[in-house]
This record gives C-alpha cells, sequence and structure tokens, in this order.
C-alpha cells in the first residue's frame, strides 16, 4: 500500500486510547447545556405544528393542500426527495469510504449515519401522507388478502420506490446500530451512574471485544459494506424513476438517474459538512474532525458541484437537440425564462456556481463561509426538486390545464415538523450516543496521529 | 475463592502481540484475547476463521430466487393483470424490487448470523475479565487448568514481554 501526505494526520493532538474514550464520551456524562434544551425546545415547537398540519391532512383529507390536478405532486414530494437526497449521506460515507478504506471516514461516519435515519424517516412521512387515507397505507404490501387476492403492481415505479425506501431506512438503521455496539459497551465499561451501566449495557447486548467478536464483526461490516454499496445508488435511481417513467416534459430523459443519485450524494455530503462544523465548534472536537476532514468534504463537494453543472446543461442540451417542441417550452419558456425564472437559477447558483469557491484554499480554511456554503447548497437542492416539479407539471401539453401552485399553510407546517423533527432526532444523538465511532478512532490511533510514542507520523494511503 | 484464570494486561498491541506470539511458541494455550478495536493480527495469530462471506452469498442467492418466485406466482400465476398488453411476466421491471429484496434479506440474515455465531444479542451474560478492555488496555487470558507447564513460567513471560499487570481472577458471568 503507497503512502501520501495528501491527507495529513486525522487525529490531532497528543491522544492515547483513554484520552479519546473520555473525549468523545464527555458530552453524555456532563449535565445538558441550556443551547441544548432551548434548541431542543423549538424543534419540538416545530414538530407541534407539523403534528397539527399532520392531524388536519389526516382528518380532512388532501384537500387541505393547495395541490390540484395539474400540480398533482406538491411541496409533499418536493420535500420527500430533498429529505431522502440528505439521507444519502450515510451510506455514502460509511459505506463507500469503507469499502475504499479511506481512514478519514471514522470521525465523520457515526454522525452521517445518524443523520441518514432521521432524515430518512423524516421522508417517508410524506409518501405515507400522500396516499390520503393514511390508514389504508398496508394495502401496499403483497400480502394475501381478502380482495381477490389482488396482489401490488410489481412494474410500478411507486411501489419500487416504497420497497426502496424502507429497505433503506432498515438496513441504514441496522447497520448504525451494530456500529454502535462495542461503543455502547465502553460507556458500560467506563461509567459511574448505576442507571447509564443498566441502559448501555442492554443495548451494548454483551459485547466483549473478544479476538472471536471481532472477527466476526469485521466479516459483517465488510459483507454488509459491500453488498449495500449498491444502495448509494439504487435508492435515488428508484426515487428518480416515479419521473422519469412518465411523459411529463422535462421528467422523461434518461440522464434522471445518475442526476439524481448525484445530487442526492451533493445534499447529503453538505448537511455533512453543516453537521460536522456544528459538532466540532461546539463540542470542541476539533482534534477528532480536523481540519484536513473538512477539507476533504469541501474537495469532494467541488467535484460533484462540476457534475451537477453538467447535468443541467445537458439536460436543457437534451431539450434542444431533441427538437421536442414542449421539452423546449419546459426548459426555455418555464425554466430559464418565464415564470419561475427565480428558483431555476437559485438552482444553478447555489449548486453549480457557489460551491465553486471551494477552490480557494481560504474558503475552504474559513469555517464560516464552508458552513454558509454548506446551507446554501441544501437550499439549491430543495430548489431543483421545486424546478423539476412544479414548471414540469403546472405547464404541460394543454394550456387549458395550466395552473399556478402554492403550498397551503399545511403543507409549509408538515414541512417545518420534519425539519424540527430532524433537529430534535439530532440533538437527542447529540446527548446520548457517542456522536464519533470510538473503536474505529482507536483503530487509527496508531498510523495517524500525533501520538509521540509514534515512529511514523506518515499519513494513510 | 478459586482464581482459575491468568490475565496479562498490556498497554499497547505490539507488546500484546509480542507476548501472544511468545507464549503461543511455548505451547501455551491462549484462553481469549480482548482489545478495545480489531487488531488483525490478533485475530490472524488466534487462528480462528469464518465463513461468513459464503453464508451471505447463500442468503443473498436465495433472496433473489425467492422474490423472483414470488413476484412470478403472484403476477403470472395467481392474478395475471393485464397493464396496457404487456407481458405479465415482466422480467427486467421485477429485477428492481429483486436487488433491494435480496440487499435487505442479506443484511437481515447477516445481522441475525454475527448475533448468532458471536453471541451478542439483548440481555446476554457476558465475561469481561478487565473491564478497562472495551477502554484502553489490551487483555490476555489463560486458563489454568489448561496450562501443561508452571504458572509462575506465563507470569515471567507476560511481564518480560510488557505486560503492565499480571494477575488471578475467577471469571463469572455479569448481565
Amino acid at each position: 500500500m503507497y503512502k501520501t501526505e495528501v491527507r495529513g494526520p486525522l487525529i490531532l493532538g497528543d491522544k492515547n486510547y483513554r484520552q479519546i474514550s473520555s473525549d468523545i464520551i464527555a458530552p453524555i456524562d456532563q449535565p445538558i447545556p441550556t443551547w441544548w434544551k432551548a434548541v431542543f425546545g423549538v424543534s419540538m415547537l416545530a414538530t407541534l405544528i407539523g403534528v397539527i398540519a399532520i392531524y388536519k391532512t389526516v382528518s380532512e383529507g388532501i384537500g387541505t393542500w393547495g395541490v390540484n390536478n395539474s400540480v398533482g405532486w406538491g411541496w409533499e414530494i418536493i420535500n420527500f426527495v430533498w429529505w431522502i437526497g440528505i439521507g444519502h449521506a450515510g451510506t455514502a460515507f460509511s459505506i463507500f469510504l469503507l469499502i475504499l478504506r479511506q481512514k478519514w471516514r471514522t470521525s465523520i461516519n457515526r454522525a452521517a449515519e445518524a443523520m441518514t435515519v432521521v432524515a430518512v424517516g423524516c421522508a417517508a412521512l410524506f409518501p405515507a401522507l400522500h396516499m390520503g387515507r393514511v390508514w389504508l397505507a398496508f394495502f401496499i404490501f403483497p400480502y394475501p388478502n381478502t380482495r381477490g387476492s389482488l396482489w401490488v403492481n410489481f412494474n410500478s415505479p411507486l411501489f419500487w420506490d416504497f420497497i426502496a425506501i424502507s429497505a433503506y431506512l432498515l438496513i441504514s438503521a441496522s447497520f448504525w446500530y451494530f456500529g454502535m455496539v462495542p461503543d455502547f459497551a465502553t460507556i458500560r465499561d467506563k461509567t459511574t451512574s448505576k442507571i447509564k451501566k443498566a441502559v448501555y449495557g442492554f443495548f451494548a447486548f454483551g459485547w466483549t471485544g473478544s479476538s472471536r467478536e471481532w472477527l466476526r464483526y469485521e466479516a459483517l461490516s465488510y459483507v454488509l459494506g459491500g453488498i449495500a454499496a449498491v444502495l448509494v445508488v439504487s435508492v435515488h435511481s428508484i426515487v428518480s424513476t416515479d419521473f422519469a417513467v412518465s411523459v411529463i416534459p422535462g421528467w422523461h430523459t434518461t440522464v434522471f438517474p445518475p442526476y439524481f443519485v448525484v445530487g442526492a450524494i451533493f445534499s447529503g455530503f453538505a448537511m455533512v459538512m453543516t453537521l460536522m462544523i456544528i459538532i466540532r465548534k461546539i463540542y470542541k472536537f476539533q482534534d477528532y474532525v480536523t481540519d484536513s476532514h473538512l477539507n476533504a468534504i469541501a474537495k469532494i463537494l467541488i467535484f460533484i458541484s462540476l457534475i451537477m453543472g453538467t447535468a443541467y446543461s445537458t439536460e436543457i442540451f437534451m431539450a434542444w437537440y431533441s427538437g421536442s417542441q414542449y421539452e423546449m417550452f419546459t426548459f426555455f419558456k418555464n425554466r430559464i425564462t418565464g415564470d419561475y425564472t427565480f428558483q431555476f437559477w437559485a438552482m444553478v447558483v447555489c449548486n453549480a456556481f457557489i460551491p465553486q469557491l471551494f477552490w480557494f484554499k481560504k474558503v475552504r480554511q474559513n469555517l464560516t463561509i464552508a458552513f454558509i456554503i454548506s446551507l446554501l447548497i441544501n437550499v439549491g437542492m430543495w430548489y431543483e426538486r421545486f424546478n423539476i416539479l412544479i414548471t414540469s407539471l403546472s405547464k404541460d401539453y394543454l394550456p387549458s390545464s395550466w395552473v399556478t401552485y402554492s403550498p397551503t399553510w399545511v403543507e409549509i407546517g408538515i414541512y417545518i415538523g420534519t425539519l424540527g423533527m430532524f433537529v430534535a432526532g439530532v440533538l437527542l444523538f447529540f446527548k446520548y450516543i457517542p456522536m464519533i465511532a470510538i473503536s474505529e478512532v482507536k483503530s487509527i490511533l496508531k498510523v495517524t496521529s500525533l501520538n509521540k510514542n509514534e515512529k511514523t507520523n506518515a499519513s494513510h494511503e | 475463592m478459586n482464581k482459575n484464570h491468568i490475565i496479562g494486561v498490556f498497554d499497547d498491541e505490539d507488546t500484546l502481540m509480542a507476548a501472544l506470539i511468545e507464549a503461543k511458541g511455548k505451547g501455551f494455550k491462549i484462553g481469549e484475547v480482548y482489545t478495545p478495536y480489531p487488531v488483525h493480527e490478533v485475530i490472524e495469530a488466534m487462528g480462528h476463521k469464518t465463513r461468513f462471506t459464503l453464508a451471505a452469498f447463500i442468503y443473498g442467492f436465495l433472496g433473489a430466487a425467492g422474490v423472483l418466485a414470488f413476484m412470478y406466482y403472484t403476477a403470472v400465476i395467481d392474478w395475471p393483470v393485464n397493464y396496457g398488453g404487456k407481458p405479465t411476466n415482466a422480467f427486467p421491471s421485477f429485477i428492481v424490487v429483486t436487488i433491494v429484496i435480496t440487499i435487505l434479506t442479506v443484511t437481515l440474515a447477516s445481522l441475525f448470523t454475527f448475533s448468532w455465531r458471536a453471541k451478542i444479542y439483548p440481555g446476554k451474560a457476558y465475561i469481561l475479565p478487565d473491564v478497562r478492555s472495551t477502554d484502553d488496555k489490551f487483555v490476555l487470558i489463560f486458563d489454568k487448568s489448561e496450562l501443561a507447564k508452571g504458572e509462575g513460567n506465563i507470569e515471567s513471560i507476560l511481564r518480560s514481554k510488557g505486560a503492565v499487570e499480571v494477575y488471578e481472577k475467577e471469571l463469572e458471568p455479569q448481565i
């Protein structure tokens, strides 16, 4: 294996194993800080707004939304796709980087996976509510029933979507959980509180760290890593077929699956950057989430941003090159110019242009600017989904059915609710779960740290 | 109390490995090794093998075959529906569901296999010789009844290879 100095040490400070455990467990042992309570309160308030909006939707029906015959998919599907995109970071980080043996993932994967589980949970809410009669949602399970038995349509992308999202949620949650088992055992054995010992002991499943356990643990993580890597590509490809398989102008293109996958990884990485900057600032994890970690994420974002720009240009080129007047109209008269000019250019500027600022070292090193850019990317990604859905649906083939669409407070309320749920979920993660994979960070201490006992400070491959 | 195990505590994976190789070379049977993180040399030296990948392949194969068979049964045999004149056995569009469910089967079945083989499950009574081994210590244990030669001998080997502590203890499962 060749070694380069590209990344620099991944653990700063003169750490030993004991310090790593203590540093990472510290937030769990400390009393709950005031800012945490305040933000949690606000997120609960937002969740409450969501609950009210959901109650309104379920009790009165989809009529409380702004969707209509032409724009049948509104904010709900925009937000569904947006959350699923954010939820791509977990698999991209932990699994792609695991099989590529990138050691810098060890400080970040836990948080990325936590974010994934919460974001996918938020996303799953939208299609369920969009069914209208959510109490009949079980109809989508293919089980022998008294309606025939009439089975589900296995050819429908909407069914694929249901399978993809539920499988993704289950798999990322279990992958995340089994990664935490050794760390729960560390907390169990280190804590002095009897309650914590009992609770974390229960969740540690009797882990001891014997060589037999590690052998199977490693085997399991590589098997899951190898097989679940497919999910990084498959989940959002399947989401894109919801659109690409239809015959709506602007949707019916073969570029959709890769374009969606790259967009999802883009927004996921941006959200990871947002979260890691917050974690390292608040919990003083600068020694574990180093500048070189953030630098690596920023460089990936530049690259993905270039792909996004290419995808946007490809779509526009194909609209012209295809000679289809409907495609031409959608792209040139309803996106680049026309009623949705702002949303189109917000998407292009936020996703294709602004991340290019990361080419400058000064921008990558200035965490305030990096934080703002990472947020802007997710704003841009929201506008991307808005563009895809609303511009295509509001003006399709028949001018007599052209409409404008604006969301009602119920739709906005559900979105605010999911934002609240996401923040609350992330805060609970900050407080009760080790934010960095303790055992994984320990395993790279020898190869990549400023530890004085080390023969070499060479970085990893 | 019947102190039936000898426990060697190390600060570092290198000293642990040196002691492990030395003890193994002199014919002592090593009970178990506890480390805070996976150390590949230790796993290799202990001679453990796993057929996990084979098991995962079998799960995947059975999962894929099962899902395809299920879709064929429901869509072709049990209740064929004519979607715009397309064939009922719409094989290419069955692939998507097959891939996802195969991944799900492999994941869940592998997790249960792991839980069963590594004996990691809720409420398990576990044996942890030294609680510091999940934090920063590397622990080597020997069962006294299985040591052919004298115990004093093994203690001196462990100490000479850099053990920070060597002591005797009775191991009891705890919950």
